[in-house]
């Protein structure tokens, strides 16, 4: 408890200085939120009454104290490009980015641990060279590139899947989830390949353990021993690196979002960045952030749950 | 040594001196006119042995283009990780060797910038500087010191715990002597790998960031670019998108073996089986 407590204290600090580097870092872009509302052509007067109402003359601690409040009220400001209360905006985008993360999730863990278990029982025999190559590949091939050939070979050959485009689960609900398919395997892939090769390297520090052998000696069948007693011991280190993957999860789905003009949180931080659209650059990032954060956290709480020999108090 | 003979290291070896061969060589054997020169009856050809990885949608040869590509990306992904070194080196060594307040700080600063996917810092610094090749370098660059510098610091705090560290210490070295002289050269095996697998997450990136036009800018040859010109043209010419796609993953599948491989050749911790 007192861990959770002291990592709490620890997330509120991490909390406030990401909120810091997001104003800081954003405050460096050029350009002036106020021309970018009237445009080039408007009066001085009409900017300089507009830039005082925005608080844009307020001094720098003064404009962050606000954002801050203005975080804890729920009100991320007017995004310039949608003209839309940015809270509002984001509130479906999370849910849509939700829904292809946790697909790709369930996709990469599906493939990623028979394969790293086969490629550990089967070491350096075909079985293995086929599944380290597929990982080895799934780590080298660009997300957007693997998107592009799924593109070609699930939507426009095969004709299964749409390549474009997010429809509501609330509306269509299988419809949803085909839209969020291919993002979602071009997604798990990379992440897929991470975890199959930690799995395999996991798994082979614990089979040459002597407890597997008693295992062995004492008759238990192999199936038992590999999925009972070896996997057990190997899954916390796996649900690690697939913690920290997270973070190039949501790094990627700007990338995969935009191929498959699949309108999540990762679509939105790119139109917002290439709109220059300061408060929603803003708000992305500080929430992109805040998400991962708190994943972290819910990893670690998981890997004390499956491992009951790491104990953090 | 005898992982870097085994298949892989050799596998991953040739292909990483073939790309940097190519990278090295084709600037001054292929003049940027020929990959630039675009060709109107000629669009979107597909591969053949008049157009040996056929052309895009301008007329534009792909194969010379793919060969100077591999220059952008390679000096590219380089530069930013030297940058990342630079940045990031330093930085772990000093909050690892004097932990303290200084570590405190350190580490709490690069915990923060951790919590920030790589891509997307990348991409807003590249936003913020505006897109060109030197912004991209130094977005990367920028980007992937904080890892660099967790890493080094675990490292250091490593070495620093080694009872040979007390020995020299109480023979009156300065802490300048220590940190070049013994702290350096012992933390430089995971360096090593650490870098050979950030060039690869590098190239990765900056394709992305080109592919997203926040990156390196036209007409530049660029891997990233080419795949982001081909979305249009998917459907006709999926060779467009097909060879600049498969120039990055051979680029990096010889960057990961190679990382694999000196991984296993510099820890001397893993016994290499044969």
């Amino acid at each position: 408890m007192r861990y959770f407590l002291n990592r709490l204290a620890l997330l509120l600090l991490t909390l406030l200085l990401i909120s810091i580097v997001t104003f800081v870092i954003t405050n460096i872009l050029p350009g002036d939120v106020a021309i970018m509302i009237l445009g080039t052509r408007s009066s001085p007067e009409k900017l300089a009454a507009l830039q005082n109402s925005l608080g844009l003359n307020d001094p720098l601690f003064v404009q962050y104290g606000n954002w801050v409040w203005g975080i804890l009220r729920g009100d991320f400001g007017i995004s310039l490009r949608f003209k839309e209360p940015i809270a509002d905006l984001m509130g479906q985008k999370i849910l849509a980015s939700g829904m292809v993360v946790l697909l790709s999730l369930m996709i990469a863990i599906i493939l990623a641990i028979p394969l790293g278990i086969i490629s550990a029982v089967r070491q350096n025999r075909w079985q293995d060279t086929v599944s380290s190559g597929v990982a080895l590949v799934g780590i080298s091939l660009p997300d957007f590139f693997w998107g592009i050939v799924l593109i070609l070979l699930v939507s426009r050959t095969l004709g299964w899947l749409p390549s474009s485009g997010y429809v509501s689960p609330a509306d269509d609900f299988w419809l949803a989830i085909k839209h969020s398919l291919l993002p979602a395997m071009a997604l798990g892939f990379s992440l897929m390949a991470q975890l199959a090769r930690m799995t395999r390297s996991a798994m082979l520090e614990v089979i040459s353990q002597d407890f597997i052998r008693v295992c062995r000696a004492k008759g238990l069948g192999e199936g038992n021993v590999i999925l009972r007693h070896a996997l057990r011991n190997a899954i916390a280190p796996v649900v690690t690196v697939a913690g920290l993957q997270l973070g190039y999860l949501f790094g990627s789905i700007i990338v995969v979002e935009t191929l498959f003009n699949y309108t999540g949180m990762g679509w939105l931080t790119y139109q917002a960045l290439l709109n220059r659209d300061i408060p929603l650059i803003q708000a992305t990032i500080f929430v992109i952030a805040t998400v991962f954060m708190f994943s972290n956290l819910a990893v670690d709480m998981i890997y004390t749950a499956l491992d009951p020999r790491i104990s953090y108090d | 040594m005898n992982a870097l003979l085994s298949t892989k290291g050799l596998i991953g070896l040739s292909l990483v001196i073939l790309v940097g061969l190519t990278a090295l060589l084709s600037p001054f054997f292929i003049p940027e006119a020929l990959s630039t020169k675009i060709d109107v009856t000629a669009r979107l050809m597909p591969p053949s042995p008049e157009h040996l990885f056929g052309t895009d949608q301008l007329g534009r040869e792909l194969f010379y283009r793919v060969l100077l590509g591999s220059s952008t990306s390679l000096m590219i992904a380089f530069t930013a990780v030297a940058i990342s070194i630079l940045l990031g080196l330093p930085l772990g060594i000093l909050s690892g060797y004097f932990s303290g307040w200084i570590d405190h700080v350190l580490m709490r600063v690069v915990d923060t910038l951790l919590s920030f996917p790589a891509i997307l810092l990348a991409l807003v610094i590249s936003a913020v500087l505006g897109p060109s090749v030197r912004n991209t370098i130094l977005a990367i660059g920028i980007a992937f010191a904080p890892y660099l510098a967790r890493i080094v610091r675990g490292e250091v705090l490593k070495v620093c715990s080694l009872p040979y560290m007390e020995a020299i210490r109480s023979q009156g070295a300065s802490n300048l002597r220590i940190i070049l002289h013994h702290v350096l050269p012992n933390i430089m095996p995971p360096v090593i790998v650490q870098t050979t697998i950030s060039i690869a997450f590098a190239i990765l990136a900056e394709a992305a960031l080109s592919f997203l036009g926040l990156g390196t800018q036209p007409p530049t040859p660029s891997w990233g670019l080419m795949i982001q010109a081909s979305r249009d043209y998917l459907d006709v010419a999926p060779w467009t998108a097909l060879v600049p796609g498969i120039a990055v993953a051979v680029t990096v599948l010889g960057l990961n073996m190679l990382g694999d491989v000196l991984r296993d050749v510099l820890d001397p911790t893993i016994i290499f089986e044969k």
